[in-house]
């Protein structure tokens, strides 16, 4: 539990952020080089390269360059955060319904009870 | 009740359906008007639907494309749910979508069936489809497996405490 919070939450500060989160979109369709993801933007190189930098360090994307281009691709993060919440999910629907139970029982026995 | 047959009631089914989807199968020791309304009240959703901890259930608009939100008050933080309504027909079924603020943008279906078992029982199958990201199906389902034993020996130790 704990685990997934401290690494659930690193991610979530590099996706607090609008234009970040629409360059992972964006590279969920494909991958993109820094000037095609400047364009998509309307932002300066400079700009796009500092959003890219803070998804490359919490490893939601991954860049290669290869001459003068440098291309973005989402990175293997993405995956284990979903892996996570994914599983994280299913435990909660497990518990809820264990809960649901409970509280049938309860009032199934204060139903019984009332006159 | 035999005991076979209370056994029965009591025993979860969980399995994957495909890649992306959850199926929990559970029967209740309760009638399906009262299962519907615990799913459908807000006074008693308020009562289960948290796990034990506080919720707040800010909207719950039982119609076509309403808008549902709770807030669950847990000891590791405060932590949004929400989602629409999809289909509602009382009270056999339930399908809306579910999102947790903590991972914006995953959007879950989920497909909730009542099913009368006898007069006083209630058979729920519990439906759950994932998005997620289509080229990568491949390692996300291995690496889903590991997850999925982990709570399934949950499951089994959490069943074998039941009286």
């Amino acid at each position: 539990m704990v685990q997934y919070s401290t690494r659930l939450d690193s991610s979530f500060a590099a996706l607090s952020d609008a234009t970040r989160r629409g360059i992972l979109e964006r590279l969920g369709r494909g991958s993109a080089s820094i000037s095609d993801l400047a364009e998509s933007f309307e932002m300066t190189l400079t700009g796009i390269k500092k959003h890219v930098r803070v998804l490359e360090d919490s490893r939601l994307v991954t860049t290669e360059k290869v001459g003068r281009v440098r291309t973005c691709s989402l990175g293997p993060r993405r995956l284990e955060d979903e892996q996570a919440w994914i599983a994280k999910y299913q435990r909660m629907l497990e518990e809820r319904y264990d809960h649901l139970e409970r509280f049938l029982r309860r009032t199934q026995r204060q139903e019984r009870t009332d006159p | 009740m035999s005991a076979s047959l209370k056994d029965a009631t009591r025993k979860a089914t969980v399995t994957t359906h495909g890649d992306r989807e959850i199926r929990i199968e559970r029967v209740f020791d309760a009638p399906r008007a009262l299962v519907w309304q615990a799913f459908t009240d807000p006074k008693l959703v308020a009562q289960w639907w948290g796990r034990g901890n506080k919720l707040v259930v800010e909207r719950l608009e039982l119609e076509r494309g309403g808008h549902w939100r709770f807030v669950e008050h847990s000891p590791d933080g405060v932590h949004g749910f929400e989602g629409r309504f999809r289909e509602i027909t009382p009270p056999e079924r339930l399908v809306m979508t579910f999102e947790w603020d903590g991972m914006p943008g995953y959007v879950i279906i989920e497909n909730v069936v009542f099913e009368e078992v006898g007069k006083d029982r209630t058979r729920i199958v519990n439906l759950s489809q994932f998005y997620s990201t289509d080229e990568r199906d491949g390692m996300l389902a291995s690496g889903m497996e590991e997850g999925l034993n982990q709570s399934y020996a949950a499951l089994d130790r959490l069943l074998a405490t039941l009286p």
